[in-house]
């Protein structure tokens, strides 16, 4: 039966070329944009380079004190003190990973300039992610201890201040008036990383801004790094029963607040997670909604134009008893073929767009790939398209009279 | 003629509801298109205000161990005469974080009388940030000296846009704002209004002027703040070298030299790469819908051969029928625009995104213009064919 349909849709397509072009057209194009934005996103929050072990992560991005009498809040990256006082003793977590938010400094090198961004991390953070070293290794608990002026940077980092040498290990580099002395070289993270991007890694034992300052509010985030997924939920509860401890630094505010997260919900205000959350959903769905609607209109329009042509075979059909149900069936059969055609030019076109956006070096260090995820999306998105833009003309089809049909012609 | 057409549409209404749909559709997404496009370029026209070249910004994290007045006012004094002492720089001024182009905004809630409160971002800013921006004054003064003295009033300068949001065509000058909010305790100061400052652009070339308060710099925000350096143009990498490794070890923590026509570049690019993205995407819709028209319009035409060879066979020219057809797609798609006015009309007259009126009725008439010349352009091939029918031939067939 499968097959019967598969040849009358591919004898159809080849009928009218022009209509068959149009509808390729508008479904390689529409599931191509779809493709391609996916792909993007899955590079923002799905698990990537150096941070893999996203599935089993969670992340305190923010610290939020509020005044529950006059409603004024305060939100913010939270110190070193609280990270090591407050998360630190997590006991649940397998590892834990402190860092500073990155933040630009200058060095000149020959007379350039150049912006240098630098992080403090613990050395848990060279566990929890898998840096890969392209030379030398991370600095050690010892180093950090002792406050020594080691560095770990990024492999853009040395080509660009060292220029073409082999080997940087134990040279020195200057950053924000400070010598370091090079103990790795690691593969450069996407600037879209936002947690794990840097030039420069440092201990923090030697930032500028003192660790050991009490109080709350800093530039500090973390990330809880689980033994297994399922522990995920115990660390949350965990760290909410330390927070709800905590006292605000500040007369001025009454409770503290912050959550251990998934990546992506991370940088949500802890505030106004549920209707932030509701926010983004909507603006997903009317994107796609407007990318899918004009095509799947168009694709309808032509549908019909092209079952009103059809309207001899069908009469014949509905003479010799076909039912409506089965015609139905048959019409979106073939509309859903006919998308997984478009499917596949789709991703004939995504790969080449993709290899460009990378060849272009829009984002540096971004490469966008199609993985099996995206893949699964995109066929989701098909099936639907395949469907929309089918179930109509069908319907119309199928409610055609046998006389006008057989009469058409 | 528009009755016959009218009528020869609605006998068919069901199959052209589709093709309504998909005009009205497009409509919209073109109304938005060239809302934004309209937008962006409005706003581009307008005067800079302000000189950026040649400006520098020091950006600094909070100075360690300096939390009284005092030494604020020591440190902002070493770090003014050490700048000043170096040939280069010809004016500088401590501001806060939100200097033009940074990604910073400082925002309040301001009103004046019993008028309801705007949203204005708040500038600290000492005496010589007039002179390291370069701007005017339009009415009143910039601060100067006297205005350090501590009085019941805090001197405020206002840029021309919150002054007329505020005012309208009232003088401002020595007015009082802020009064109302001090009972609603949303504020604790109340500001007299010093001068009238020009409109700066400074969130970038796309972005709108915004209402805009300036302040003179109190100590505390000095802490987290950031110097503004106008520079001699011959001023280059190697003096920037020095200048680092002096402000680095006055300051003592991270800090980061920025030069305005390059955060301006970035700024722009931040505006610029969405709308390029937008318009591809919309580019290939808008190609996708051409085609979907033109093959149905056409094919439409295909299954009236024997309609038109009746009305050629009664004395219509190869023109007239042309022209029908492609009137019967205008009346199509001054419906869908008809619908689709209705429903951008609510943007204006709802002030869905505080735009100017005029952006909204500007992009109306472009993208009604648009949507009828992609019609005609889809019509034209298929009204040409059916002008060539023969009687003969078509009326054979049946």
């Amino acid at each position: 039966m499968l097959k019967n349909y598969l040849k009358i849709a591919i004898a159809v397509l080849k009928r009218r070329k022009f209509f068959t072009f149009i509808s390729l057209f508008g479904i390689s194009f529409t599931l191509t944009i779809l493709i391609v934005a996916s792909a993007f996103v899955e590079k923002l929050i799905g698990e990537n380079y150096p941070e893999v072990n996203r599935d089993r992560s969670l992340y305190i991005n923010f610290v939020h004190q509020q005044n529950l009498k006059y409603s004024y809040s305060q939100n913010g990256p939270a110190s070193y003190y609280y990270m090591d006082h407050y998360v630190n003793t997590l006991k649940t977590p397998e590892k834990i990973a402190i860092s500073s938010l990155f933040a630009p400094v200058n060095t000149y090198v020959n007379n350039k300039k150049l912006v240098v961004n630098i992080k403090y991390t613990n050395e848990a953070w060279w566990d929890v992610l898998q840096f890969k070293f392209i030379e030398g290794k991370p600095y050690t608990q010892e180093q950090i201890d002792n406050g020594e002026h080691v560095a770990v940077i990024s492999e853009d980092l040395k080509n660009d201040y060292f220029g073409d040498v082999p080997n940087v290990v134990g040279k020195y580099i200057e950053a924000d008036n400070v010598q370091y002395r090079v103990t790795g070289v690691v593969k450069s993270v996407a600037i879209t990383m936002l947690v794990s991007y840097a030039d420069l890694y440092a201990p923090y034992t030697i930032a500028k801004t003192d660790y050991r300052k009490k109080g709350i509010m800093g530039n500090y985030g973390a990330i809880l790094l689980a033994h297994a997924k399922a522990d995920i939920p115990k660390i949350q509860q965990e760290y909410a029963d330390e927070v709800a401890k905590i006292k605000p630094d500040d007369k001025n505010f009454d409770v503290v607040k912050s959550s251990a997260d998934k990546y992506f919900f991370s940088f949500i205000s802890a505030n106004s997670k549920s209707s932030a959350v509701a926010i983004i959903a909507t603006v997903i769905a009317v994107f796609v909604l407007f990318i899918m609607l004009l095509p799947a209109l168009n694709l309808i329009n032509i549908n019909i134009s092209r079952i009103m042509e059809r309207s001899s075979e069908i009469g014949v059909r509905k003479a010799f008893g076909a039912s409506s149900k089965v015609l139905v069936w048959q019409f979106i059969i073939e509309n859903i073929i006919l998308t997984f055609l478009g499917a596949v030019m789709a991703i004939i076109f995504s790969v080449i767009i993709l290899q460009l956006i990378n060849n272009t070096d829009l984002i540096p260090n971004l490469i966008v790939s199609i993985n099996f995820r995206v893949l699964l999306y995109s066929l989701i998105a098909c099936l639907l398209f395949g469907l929309i833009s089918g179930v109509y003309p069908a319907w119309r089809m199928s409610r055609l009279q046998i006389v006008t049909a057989l009469k058409a012609q | 003629m528009f009755k016959h057409l009218f009528k020869l549409i609605w006998n068919k209404k069901k199959q052209n509801f589709l093709l309504i749909t998909e005009m009205f559709v497009s409509f919209l997404v073109m109304f938005g298109v060239f809302t934004l496009m309209v937008y962006y370029y409005h706003n581009y026209k307008q005067p800079v205000g302000f000189d950026y070249n040649n400006v520098w910004v020091v950006n600094y994290s909070p100075p360690e161990n300096i939390h009284s007045n005092d030494s604020f006012m020591l440190f902002h004094e070493t770090l003014s005469k050490m700048l000043k002492s170096m040939p280069q720089v010809e004016q500088l001024s401590f501001t806060s974080s939100n200097v033009p182009f940074s990604m910073t905004t400082n925002n309040t809630m301001i009103g004046y009388g019993n008028s309801s409160n705007v949203v204005s971002n708040v500038y600290q800013a000492e005496e010589a940030y007039k002179n390291v921006l370069n701007f005017k004054m339009l009415e009143g003064r910039w601060f100067n000296k006297a205005d350090d003295v501590q009085g019941k009033y805090i001197p405020v300068v206002l840029n021309q846009k919150l002054k007329e949001e505020l005012f309208g065509e009232e003088n401002a000058l020595g007015k009082i704002i802020g009064e109302n909010q001090i009972e609603t305790r949303t504020l604790n100061d109340r500001y007299r209004v010093i001068g009238v400052a020009n409109d700066m652009k400074d969130k970038g070339d796309y972005q709108a002027i915004e209402n805009g308060m300036y302040l003179k710099m109190d100590t505390n925000a000095i802490r987290f703040g950031s110097i503004l350096l106008k520079v001699k143009p011959h001023a280059d990498a190697a003096f920037e070298g020095k200048l680092f490794k002096a402000l680095s070890n006055a300051i003592g923590t991270s800090i980061e030299i920025e030069h305005l026509d390059k955060k301006l570049v970035t700024k722009n690019k931040v505006m610029i790469v969405p709308m390029i993205i937008a318009l591809i995407v919309v580019g290939f819709l808008i190609i996708n819908v051409a085609l979907g028209l033109f093959g149905v319009l056409w094919y439409n035409i295909n299954k009236r051969k024997s309609e038109i060879g009746l009305r050629r066979a009664v004395g219509a020219t190869g023109n007239s029928v042309s022209k029908q057809l492609v009137g019967e797609a205008l009346v199509l798609s001054t419906l869908a625009l008809i619908i689709g006015s209705f429903f951008a009309a609510q943007f204006p007259l709802l002030n869905v995104f505080n735009l100017p009126g005029s952006v909204y009725i500007i992009a109306l008439f472009f993208a009604a213009v648009f949507i009828y010349l992609l019609v005609i352009i889809c019509a034209l091939y298929p009204g040409k064919q059916a002008a060539a029918i023969y009687p003969a031939v078509s009326l054979h067939e049946d």
